[in-house]
């Protein structure tokens, strides 16, 4: 569903990320890891046509990302570290105007039902976002993904500075999307919360992919030495 | 489409969630009625005392009583300006122009009881009109309104999240543009509906003869001025890192346009064509009238000069034997030199108002705020060539005024008898009463074409800003 081939961004001299090759089918959690500034959200960013790869190609579907910009989006989801949402709106007024602009429309009642869905306190669901917490405002992400029922979704950093609980409840709803068979690819710094929900794990370093498994095949504590004989090279 | 009105009806339901829109949107309509009411009241006033006047300056006219016509000449006659019904939007150069003049033989006086003679200079610097309103304060408020609308979702993260439902630059842009067009809209429906309700009601009177077609365009050219402001701040928005470059550039380009080029230009134009003081031109006039265009024919040499002429065009020995009254030709001869030696001076001065004119329409291709403000005067109808074209129509009848009282002095008295004949009422009933009516508008708007090219030009400027900008955009630079 999501192919990177030999996908390359420089910035001048500095490359950001170097021939990049990853797939992720329909049901994969494909989970980045890396210290920041390892080419993780540049990944995501490239995925997202948000900035020209210098070489190589993003494809979404089958499709490339930069020649078919609004075909590829119709297919996705995004949702980065920090979901920023109109603050004058409710959290369903915010869902009812993204929505529309990806051509889906859905009754009031609906709306509700998707937020409840997405773990949303229903006292908030029309309260204006300007008084949400972070974790909440993710929830509406969620929803959103899966009103607009993308068959894709692209995730920076989703769960970062969330607690514990809305941390476990974010990954549920990931794993929710998984059995739909989303295909999902996460930037994270969470070796725990790579190893407990994604499928796939994937390493970088200054802007290279040095290591690429399957989830089950690694433990926990190998995973996190890898992680870390990385960032020490 | 459906995606340009849902970003509009998004921006327009989060703007008037936002207290500082709503009071800015209340303090503008506010200072539009203000400045409409404070028009209207001085355009009542002022159209009550001019009927008043004119009606008694017509009845003193016609019950003058018996009276030698070059005497009636002299005695004269006033003519007012009337206010059109549009100036109470636009005072223009009403302030400046005068209202009334003094009509006699011989001379032509300036325009009496300018408004701007005895107002303070804070006020002569800019009245608040509607005009004004619209033409340097909206513009702010449009400012305000739009220097985030790019900025605002960039710094926010919300820009992201919507290029990623995917939207284009094009229909973002346009979707914004739409609301702040739909905002400004509704802030000025109240104001919009007030000009036409008075501009209708005031046809009678009025002395501007498609009112309500000037009406019409002043709104057309508004909506384009103030669109050109929108889409320019949306512009600058899109281009912008952050909403303090953003406002900061706007405001930058506010001050250019509608402070420092408008008055640069007004500068300039008199320093390049300078305009001599009403003194100096009337005491040029004097001395032609006196020693004629050349120098060196005075009056006395040009009677001479009539009197032979008639004396063998009649076969006559003397002026006494002429079947008519040779006073009244003589008379009828010294006027129609006054009038060329006027027409000559008023001609070099009119030429000088022209360059100067012509310097600000070239500097309109520049600035769309001149361009709009020429075209709002014109359309008014308080611009200088409704004013020129007002001051030939005055002087017009002031010539005819005159030369029929001497045309009857020579064709009813007799010679040497200056204080024998006296005409009678019906004499001065062959005087009509002044009217005016001012050039319909398509007439004067071919004054204006560089004005009107101007506002072309910066709206195709604007459209190709826009789209160049709204392909090569990126949600993130590199």
């Amino acid at each position: 569903m999501l192919q990177a081939t030999n996908l390359t961004k420089k910035y001048g001299n500095f490359t950001a990320l170097n021939t990049l090759n990853l797939s992720v089918k329909e049901g994969d959690i494909f989970c980045l890891l890396g210290a920041n500034g390892a080419g993780k959200s540049t990944t995501i960013n490239l995925f997202l046509n948000f900035i020209d790869p210098s070489e190589g190609q993003a494809t979404i579907g089958s499709l490339d990302v930069t020649r078919y910009a609004k075909e590829t989006k119709q297919l996705l989801s995004y949702i980065p570290e920090n979901l920023m949402l109109y603050p004058n709106l409710s959290g369903l007024e915010n869902l009812d105007f993204f929505c529309g602009l990806g051509g889906k429309s859905y009754t009031k009642g609906q709306l509700e039902a998707l937020l409840k869905q997405s773990g949303l306190q229903p006292d908030f669901i029309h309260k204006r976002v300007g008084s949400y917490s972070k974790g909440m405002r993710q929830k509406v992400g969620i929803a959103l993904a899966t009103a607009r029922e993308a068959s894709v979704l692209l995730l920076d950093e989703p769960t970062s500075g969330l607690d514990p609980k809305a941390s476990n409840e974010f990954s549920e709803l990931l794993l929710g999307m998984k059995e739909k068979g989303v295909a999902t690819l996460m930037a994270t710094h969470d070796l725990f919360r790579a190893k407990d929900t994604g499928t796939h794990i994937g390493i970088m370093n200054e802007g290279v992919l040095v290591e690429q498994f399957e989830s089950g095949d690694v433990s926990f504590q190998d995973m996190e030495k890898l992680y870390l004989k990385h960032m020490h090279n | 489409m459906r995606q340009v009105l849902l970003i509009a009806q998004k921006e327009i339901k989060v703007a008037l969630r936002e207290k500082l829109v709503v009071s800015m949107g209340a303090v503008t309509l506010l200072l539009l009625g203000v400045a409409l009411y404070a028009g209207y009241v001085s355009y009542q006033q002022q159209k009550e005392i001019i009927t008043k006047t004119q009606t008694e300056k017509r009845k003193e006219w016609l019950n003058q009583g018996d009276k030698h016509p070059h005497i009636a000449a002299h005695y004269g006659t006033f003519v007012f300006k009337s206010k059109t019904v549009l100036s109470l939007f636009d005072f223009g150069l009403d302030a400046y122009t005068g209202t009334s003049v003094y009509l006699e033989a011989h001379y032509q006086h300036g325009f009496m009881f300018r408004p701007a003679q005895d107002h303070t200079s804070m006020i002569r610097f800019g009245e608040l009109s509607a005009a004004l309103v619209l033409q340097v304060l909206v513009p702010l408020l449009i400012i305000f309104l739009a220097f985030g609308a790019f900025t605002r979702e960039r710094e926010s993260g919300t820009l992201k999240l919507l290029m990623s439902q995917g939207i284009s630059f094009r229909i973002l842009t346009w979707g914004k543009i739409v609301a702040y067009g739909i905002i400004l809209a509704v802030v000025l429906l109240p104001f919009v509906a007030g000009i036409f309700i008075l501009s209708v009601s005031g046809i009678r009177q009025e002395v501007i003869p498609d009112v309500a077609f000037r009406a019409l365009l002043l709104v057309l050219i508004y909506s384009v001025y103030l669109w050109l402001f929108i889409s320019f701040s949306v512009w600058i928005s899109l281009r912008s890192a952050t909403g303090r470059n953003a406002l900061l550039t706007l405001l930058a380009c506010w001050m250019f346009f509608a402070v420092l080029m408008p008055k640069t230009v007004a500068n300039l134009s008199e320093s390049f064509y300078s305009l001599p003081s009403m003194r100096e031109f009337r005491a040029r006039i004097q001395e032609d009238k006196r020693n004629g265009l050349d120098g060196k024919t005075p009056r006395s040499v040009r009677m001479a000069r009539l009197e032979k002429e008639y004396l063998e065009k009649y076969r006559v020995d003397s002026v006494q034997q002429l079947p008519f009254n040779f006073e009244g030709v003589s008379m009828q001869a010294g006027e129609e030199h006054g009038n060329k030696v006027y027409d000559h001076h008023l001609g070099k001065l009119r030429e000088t108002f022209h360059r100067q004119n012509r310097l600000s329409s070239i500097a309109s291709l520049f600035n769309p705020y001149l361009a709009v403000q020429h075209l709002s005067m014109a359309l008014s109808g308080t611009d200088m060539h409704t004013f020129i074209h007002f001051e030939e129509e005055v002087e017009g009848y002031r010539r005819e005024l005159v030369r029929k009282m001497n045309n009857d002095m020579a064709e009813n008295s007799r010679y040497g008898e200056f204080y024998g004949y006296k005409a009678q009422s019906d004499l001065w009933q062959e005087i009509d009463d002044f009217t005016y009516q001012t050039p319909t508008a398509p007439v004067l708007l071919q004054l204006y074409h560089l004005e009107i090219l101007s506002l072309l030009f910066w709206m195709m400027s604007v459209f190709v800003l826009l789209n160049y900008s709204n392909r090569k955009m990126k949600p993130l630079h590199g």
